[in-house]
């Protein structure tokens, strides 16, 4: 596999060329203030953060539905959101001609324990991260770090060179726009972490008292980046019953608790992300109660996905495992 | 909303273990019931009139019927309902018996559960919907793909009962694979002549004919199909009510085995090369080799079926060379022979007594020679091997997969199965089906056959849209998905799951639609959709989840 | 009352709900915890309906449909195939996988059918106590 060697300033460079375009947007981290945040650049660019410690949200989340086809937009992402973008455009949310791609992830801190001063330098930050107490436990889980996955990949090698590696015919035209010959990657970045799974155990007791503390805020789905419908499942009354509807499930019954149903959403909501969650623990970020959230969505997705070999987010052209079958497969699913 | 709730005794069968009695007088008060009772035999006429009488005097609009199996007095019940003035779509079946007091014998227990069906069929009932059957006009004509014979064979039908057939021919004239031979077994029948008969049966009034054209793109549903040819780089739009596939099948092309130098030696042809040939320049005493399965049962080129007509092709070519040539040596070497078709035993034994000799063998070497052709191979009888040389070596060709499978299997949205012919929707039941209602195959392109069988299938394939077609108009299986659009997401899970093909993507609005036509009503697509915009009717979640609310 | 084990069974109305009417004709008898609910196609069943039912009381749900390659609309029990399978290897997460069960059965094995509901419900009873 061959890339770029480049640095910060070349990026850079290529960027500002690809946003002097009209239509031209860019999509990255920036360091302002003190603080990361991430910004959508129009005309000018500054400078921009490739590694963001901090997590507030998984960016995929504002990639859905876009359409737009005069839009062009170079997004750079950590793996974790790079992966779900490639799930919701496999899932037609993205039509737009959005070049994706990720960056070597160290693993990030939550946002709520900022402001904390995290050095600029790609090596430090490293250093710092990997001390960390802080670390998020999506991060700590996480076995797909790597800028593997997307349009194009931005790597460090073991001296912290960095390289630019296009994966599709969109990466390319981005690399295209870099000074520099391409040469082949050191070996290092060649092999990389393939994502190992989890063999998650629990139980419906243990589920029950984690969940002891949700409100049903449904927070954990709206930050949920593969949780894309326009219009939930829950926002009805037929599993989550709200209004008339729970006060005739009470009449019709010994008398029931509330909120009702809290094991039911988060179940079908695990089963419905099943084979798409990329494991980035937006929802766990998101919640106000601090349910353990990620250890079952994390372990539900790792232990589905499995059996179909699927891993979310690897490649634009892997079929999603629902939608697909095979004639002659799971000989051992009839009881 | 007003239930009318009605009990079978069925005689002693519900009443022998269930408390029908008590059943009807608990359901009295039960929300939204109005009426509720029992009788012996509510099949019988005095217990139908009494379900009429009943939701004529309470003014029901919807009912429960506590009896037997759905599926028994499925009609009658249907029609007492209609006969009370009621849509027969607010009907709804409880089976207390085989469901019920015939799988317990405990009538404490019996009763309890069928307490628990009954309420599940009344919260069923509660979402009943009317339906009316919906009627839409269809096209009187149909689009029949492939010239050969089983094209000929349903266009001649389907010209002659009057439908409109549109003919199209990827290659310049008619005839498909038939045009390659010279006469055909038994019988030796001109091939040319079979042809000729076939064409004219034609009635040209009903017939058009395309030669030289492909088709570009089909949409739309049963009855009314929009179809774009391609017409020698002309465009030209049809609208047809069904579509019949009759693409044929191609021979197998023996110089993609490597191992036979099939083009690199005159002396080697195959049995379609003789019947182009009329005069072969062989020595005295020729020696000639047939050689059987060329193509087919072979694992090593993926093909590992049998292609059923090459057998009978081989016979014939040994039968023809030896009495051309009487003082020829004729030698077939074979898997088996599978003489199937009727006569073909007979013909088999026939070329023997010509003095035919048949060695079970492996062929793998094929050595061509300046004095002739080297065949080394093994005798599967006796486990020896053998070198001999030919003059001549016939390669009895395999049937491979229709040319243009995979890009009509696209078009239409028909499966191929693996070998890549078109798969039936049931091998034995609906072999001329696809999964698609108005899209029959015929022919060679799903699975090797004869001359005789592919008239036979085309005529079939032709019948079956027949009987669709000349009804006028299609009805609309009243139970089929409808879509919520404003809470559709666009992410065409359920496009790609569909087995019907009837969901269709809309580029502007980014939400799915449903061709209702098309629908089968399997609710596949409605149990994708994470957001369950998607319901089925007669099978909705509000309706299911009541149900097993109900059971629990 | 240790007979209280609740199942819930969807059956597809082609094959599985074919053979439980038989089941009935035959007089074969099965625990009368076990209820029917009837579908048109095995892939009709929203696993979020499973879930639902067992987390709402039932001890055990069942999915029967035509054996694979039978499937009146051709490729429906493919699609349940693996969303049961996947649905089955999550329960088994949460220590439920007893109470989920996916059978072919094909319109004329009533007493297949039986079987298989009656070990379902054994199996359940045992478990419950």
């Amino acid at each position: 596999m061959k890339g770029k060697k480049i640095e910060k300033k070349g990026l850079i460079e290529a960027l500002r060329r690809f946003l002097k375009d009209d239509f031209s947007l860019v999509l990255a981290f920036v360091k302002k203030d003190g603080f990361f945040r991430t910004r959508i650049f129009r005309r000018e660019l500054e400078d921009i953060s490739l590694v963001n410690p901090v997590f507030h949200m998984n960016t995929s989340v504002i990639l859905r539905r876009i359409f737009t086809q005069d839009l062009k937009m170079i997004a750079i992402l950590r793996p974790c959101e790079t992966r779900a973008y490639v799930e919701l455009k496999k899932l037609a949310q993205i039509e737009s001609h959005i070049i994706c791609g990720s960056v070597d992830c160290f693993g990030t801190v939550p946002s709520r324990i900022e402001p904390l001063s995290f050095p600029e330098e790609v090596r430090e930050l490293k250093e710092v991260l990997d001390k960390s107490e802080d670390l998020r436990n999506a991060c700590r889980a996480c076995s797909f770090k790597s800028g593997k996955y997307g349009d194009f990949g931005i790597r460090f090698d073991s001296k912290f060179n960095w390289w630019f590696v296009p994966y599709t015919e969109m990466g390319k035209a981005l690399s295209n726009l870099i000074d520099g010959e391409e040469s082949e990657l050191p070996e290092e970045l060649k092999k990389g972490e393939e994502g190992k799974r989890l063999n998650f155990k629990s139980s419906l007791d243990e589920l029950r008292s984690d969940l002891e503390r949700c409100v049903m805020c449904l927070n954990c789905r709206d930050m949920c980046p593969v949780c894309y419908c326009v219009d939930c499942l829950f926002n009805k009354e037929e599993y989550v019953p709200k209004g008339d509807a729970l006060m005739n499930l009470a009449l019709s019954s010994e008398g029931i608790e509330v909120p009702k149903g809290k094991e039911i959403y988060h179940m079908i909501r695990m089963y419905h992300v099943s084979q798409t969650c990329v494991g980035c623990g937006g929802c766990e970020e998101a919640c106000p109660q601090n349910v353990p959230l990620l250890k079952y969505f994390k372990g539900v997705s790792d232990r589905i996905s499995g059996v179909f070999n699927y891993v979310p987010g690897r490649s634009f052209d892997e079929k999603i495992p629902y939608t697909t079958f095979e004639e002659d497969e799971l000989s051992d699913a009839e009881d | 909303m007003k239930i009318g709730l009605f009990l079978c005794h069925c005689g002693h069968n519900v009443k022998g273990t269930v408390d029908v009695a008590y059943l009807s007088q608990y359901f009295k008060d039960y929300p939204h019931v109005k009426v509720s009772c029992d009788y012996p035999f509510l099949c019988s006429k005095p217990g139908q009139e009494m379900i009429k009488e009943a939701v004529i005097k309470h003014g029901v609009d919807r009912i429960v019927i506590a009896a037997c199996a759905p599926s028994l007095h499925f009609e009658l019940f249907r029609q007492v309902i209609k006969e009370a003035g009621l849509n027969p779509y607010m009907l709804k079946r409880v089976s207390i018996r085989e469901h019920c007091s015939w799988i317990g014998s405990d009538p404490i227990k019996n009763t309890k559960k069928a307490l628990k069906l009954i309420k599940a069929g009344l919260h069923s009932v509660w979402h009943a919907i009317p339906f009316e059957e919906k009627k839409v006009e269809i096209e009187r004509s149909c689009l029949v793909l492939g010239g050969g014979v089983a094209g000929l064979s349903a266009s001649s039908f389907l010209s002659q009962m009057g439908i409109k057939v549109y003919l199209v021919e990827k290659g310049g004239e008619l005839g498909g694979n038939l045009k390659a031979l010279k006469n055909i077994w038994p019988g030796e029948k001109s091939a040319s002549h079979i042809l000729q008969i076939l064409i004219s049966r034609l009635n040209k009034e009903y017939v058009d004919i395309f030669t030289g054209a492909e088709i570009e793109s089909v949409d739309g549903h049963f009855g009314n199909y929009r179809v774009q040819l391609n017409v020698r780089g002309k465009r030209k739009e049809l609208k047809v009510g069904g579509i019949i596939v009759a693409i044929g099948c191609t021979p197998f092309d023996p110089s993609l085995k490597r191992d036979i130098p099939y083009g690199r030696d005159r002396r080697i042809v195959t049995t379609l090369d003789l019947e182009r040939v009329s005069e072969l320049s062989l020595p005295s005493h020729p020696r000639i080799a047939i050689l059987h399965c060329v193509g087919s049962r072979d694992e090593t080129i993926g093909r590992a079926y049998c292609s059923k007509i090459c057998c009978m092709n081989g016979l014939k070519a040994a039968y023809d060379l030896k009495r051309s040539y009487p003082d020829s040596y004729v030698e077939s070497f074979y898997m088996d022979v599978r003489a199937h078709p009727r006569g073909g035993e007979e013909f088999y034994e026939k070329v023997q007594e010509k003095g035919v000799i048949f060695t079970r063998s492996n062929v793998p070497e094929i050595i061509p020679k300046k004095e002739g052709i080297l065949l080394r191979g093994e005798d599967t009888l006796t486990g020896e091997t053998f070198e001999r040389e030919f003059d001549l070596v016939v390669l009895s060709l395999g049937i491979g997969p229709p040319e243009d499978g995979k890009k009509i299997s696209q078009i239409l949205k028909i499966p191929l199965d693996k070998d890549g012919f078109f798969l039936e929707a049931h091998p034995k039941m609906r072999p001329f089906d696809t999964p698609i209602k108005g899209i029959f195959i015929a022919g060679g392109c799903s699975g090797p056959k004869d001359v005789e069988e592919s008239i036979t299938q085309g005529r079939a394939a032709a019948f079956k849209l027949f009987s669709l077609i000349n009804m006028g108009y299609a009805l609309i299986e009243p139970q089929v998905a409808t879509v919520f659009t404003e809470r559709c997401s666009g992410c065409r899970l359920c496009e790609r799951v569909c087995p019907a093909s009837a969901i269709v993507y809309d580029h502007r609005s980014r939400v799915i639609r449903i061709e209702e036509a098309q629908c089968a009503g399997c609710g596949l697509c409605a149990s994708i959709c994470p957001s369950s915009s998607i319901t089925l009717t007669g099978y909705t979640d509000a309706q299911i989840i009541d149900e097993q609310r109900a059971l629990l | 009352m240790e007979e209280n084990v609740k199942i819930i069974g969807f059956a597809c109305s082609y094959c599985a709900y074919k053979a439980s009417e038989m089941a009935g004709s035959l007089r074969l008898k099965y625990p009368e915890g076990v209820t029917i609910i009837q579908v048109p196609c095995s892939s009709r069943v929203d696993p979020a309906l499973i879930i639902k039912a067992l987390l709402e009381g039932a001890d055990g749900v069942f999915v029967a449909g035509c054996h694979p390659g039978e499937c009146h609309f051709i490729k429906g029990n493919y699609f349940t195939r693996r969303r049961i399978y996947a649905l089955k290897e999550m329960l088994d997460i949460f220590s439920m996988k007893g109470k989920l069960r996916l059978f072919w059965i094909s319109a004329s094995e009533a007493r297949k059918f039986v079987e298989k509901i009656k070990e379902m419900h054994k199996h359940l009873r045992e478990s419950k106590r």
